[in-house]
């Protein structure tokens, strides 16, 4: 489903993020993504749909490009990666439903859009969407309203609606409390199990990566340093990973 | 120690400049006192203000209105473009400094020199003065939607960038909503300004109530002045409320 070959990433003047990642993720993962700060998960999960432009490497999704991809070919790609962020990076002063609406801003025909006008169909999309996490009574509040909790049940509400094949979810509870934490977590462990969607997740907390993960990727300086199922990670790992740091 | 030293030598230094600049501008409390009298004597000639011309002020009154709304409005489009293209965050450098720069250079010359200028370029009438009012609050709409557009939140921009969208439906759902609120109260702050501006455009033959007032105060009519400058006070209070509560409601 996800192919990467030899994926680096510096940043100017030569800070290397990523450096040398193969990686191959199959429908239905639940992958969990975990290191230190800085050790490139952030990066990694942005090189998937080029939030961030890998320096070097390859990488696919579905036996379709998405490094070197044109630009409406990545906009293609795009829309079947959902992308959930630490922050939620709603539009505050826009509706939750607008927010969620915009999931599906790569379906809908351009110039109406624009104009705020989207078919019924999608509507009711968004609507469902908003269902799932809950939140179908807030619609029409502005999304800063919201507790945090909500506003990132709102976001991914908007990845939903774009009717993702994956969800990228970078650092999604880092910025909750370990109840929210527990309640997004649930709610992507509901989506991956029950709409058989790959997920992608980086995660600072390891106890909540190995509950939750059916495979975790331990990244260190760049490079991957463990990739297995949670059952197989032991202290000595955890060492590794984080260099015996933290944990 | 030396500190001290300079703390006192700048001291002394910004009091003769105040010397200095209050000498220049004749500034004189005596003088203040003897003019006195002739303040009161000037008011006391104002009353009764004489009603009858009320209507005319009315009508001077309501073109003043329309100069600073037709003037601001087609400023506020006008500086749509301008504003993106002197966004740092929008442009490179090589469009950001000149689109800088032309409008600090633009904006440092008030709305009624422009005024001169148009009612030498086009005739007397309302038209300079719009002309006027269009040419300097695009300048300083530009500037101010700029700012606005270098506050804005990347992470939503991004987010909406991620989902697929294009360029314009990034514009219109990641950017736009940000900044329109923010855009709007500015418009609405630069039409109680130009309201203000828009009353001496007159003066100088651009249209609107400035010119009853002054040709009321050559012709020493001051109670017909007096009723003017009543229909004004009304005007630009009934802007200011109207305006200040639209923005309360935006923002």
């Amino acid at each position: 489903m996800i192919h990467i070959r030899g994926l680096r990433k510096t940043f100017p003047p030569n800070t290397v993020a990523l450096d040398g990642v193969d990686l191959d993720i199959a429908p239905g993962e639940f992958v969990m993504v975990i290191g230190q700060s800085g050790a490139g998960k952030s990066t990694l999960l942005r090189c998937m749909n080029r939030l961030i432009e890998p320096t070097e490497g390859e990488i696919g999704l579905n036996g379709s490009r998405v490094t070197g991809a044109s630009p409406e070919a990545l906009r293609a790609v795009r829309r079947q990666m959902g992308m959930i962020f630490q922050q939620f990076n709603l539009v505050r002063r826009a509706s939750v439903m607008e927010n969620v609406l915009a999931g599906r801003l790569g379906y809908v025909p351009g110039v109406p859009s624009l104009f705020g006008r989207f078919p019924h169909r999608d509507r009711e999309m968004a609507m469902a969407a908003l269902r799932l996490v809950g939140l179908e009574d807030f619609a029409e509040r502005r999304a800063d309203r919201l507790s945090g909790g909500e506003q990132q049940r709102v976001a991914i509400a908007r990845a939903l609606a774009q009717e993702p094949k994956v969800i990228l979810a970078d650092e999604p509870t880092a910025s909750l409390d370990p109840m929210l934490t527990e309640s997004i977590m649930g709610i992507l462990q509901r989506i991956n199990r029950e709409r058989r969607l790959t997920l992608i997740v980086s995660q600072h907390m390891l106890e909540t990566a190995l509950a939750y993960g059916t495979r975790i990727v331990g990244l260190r300086q760049g490079r991957i340093a463990f990739d297995g199922p949670p059952g197989a990670i032991t202290p000595d790992i955890v060492q590794a990973i984080y260099e015996g740091g933290r944990l | 120690m030396t500190r001290r030293v300079r703390g006192l030598g700048l001291g002394v230094a910004l009091l003769l400049l105040y010397g200095w600049f209050f000498a220049a501008t004749e500034v004189s409390l005596t003088r203040f006192v003897r003019g006195i009298p002739w303040m009161a004597d000037f008011l006391r000639r104002m009353f009764p203000p004489d009603l009858s011309v009320l209507a005319s002020a009315a009508v001077g009154a309501l073109q003043t209105l329309q100069i600073a709304v037709v003037g601001t409005t087609v400023a506020a489009l006008l500086a749509l473009p301008l504003g993106f293209l002197s966004a740092r965050n929008v442009v490179s450098g090589p469009v950001f400094y000149p689109a800088r720069a032309l409008l600090n250079f633009f904006r440092s010359i008030d709305t009624m020199v422009y005024a001169l200028f148009f009612v030498a370029a086009v005739g007397l009438g309302p038209f300079p003065g719009v002309l006027a009012v269009v040419t300097y609050t695009t300048m300083t709409l530009a500037k101010l939607y700029s700012e606005a557009i270098e506050g804005i939140e990347p992470g939503p921009v991004e987010a909406i960038a991620a989902t697929g969208a294009n360029r314009l439906q990034v514009l219109r759902f990641g950017i736009l909503p940000q900044v329109v609120p923010l855009f709007a109260s500015y418009v609405l702050y630069r039409l109680e300004t130009n309201i203000r501006a828009a009353t001496i455009l007159g003066f100088v033959g651009a249209g609107g109530i400035g010119f009853y007032i002054q040709t009321y105060l050559r012709m020493i009519n001051y109670p017909a002045a007096a009723a003017v400058l009543l229909v004004l006070v009304v005007l630009i209070m009934g802007v200011d409320f109207t305006s200040s509560r639209l923005r309360a409601r935006i923002v």
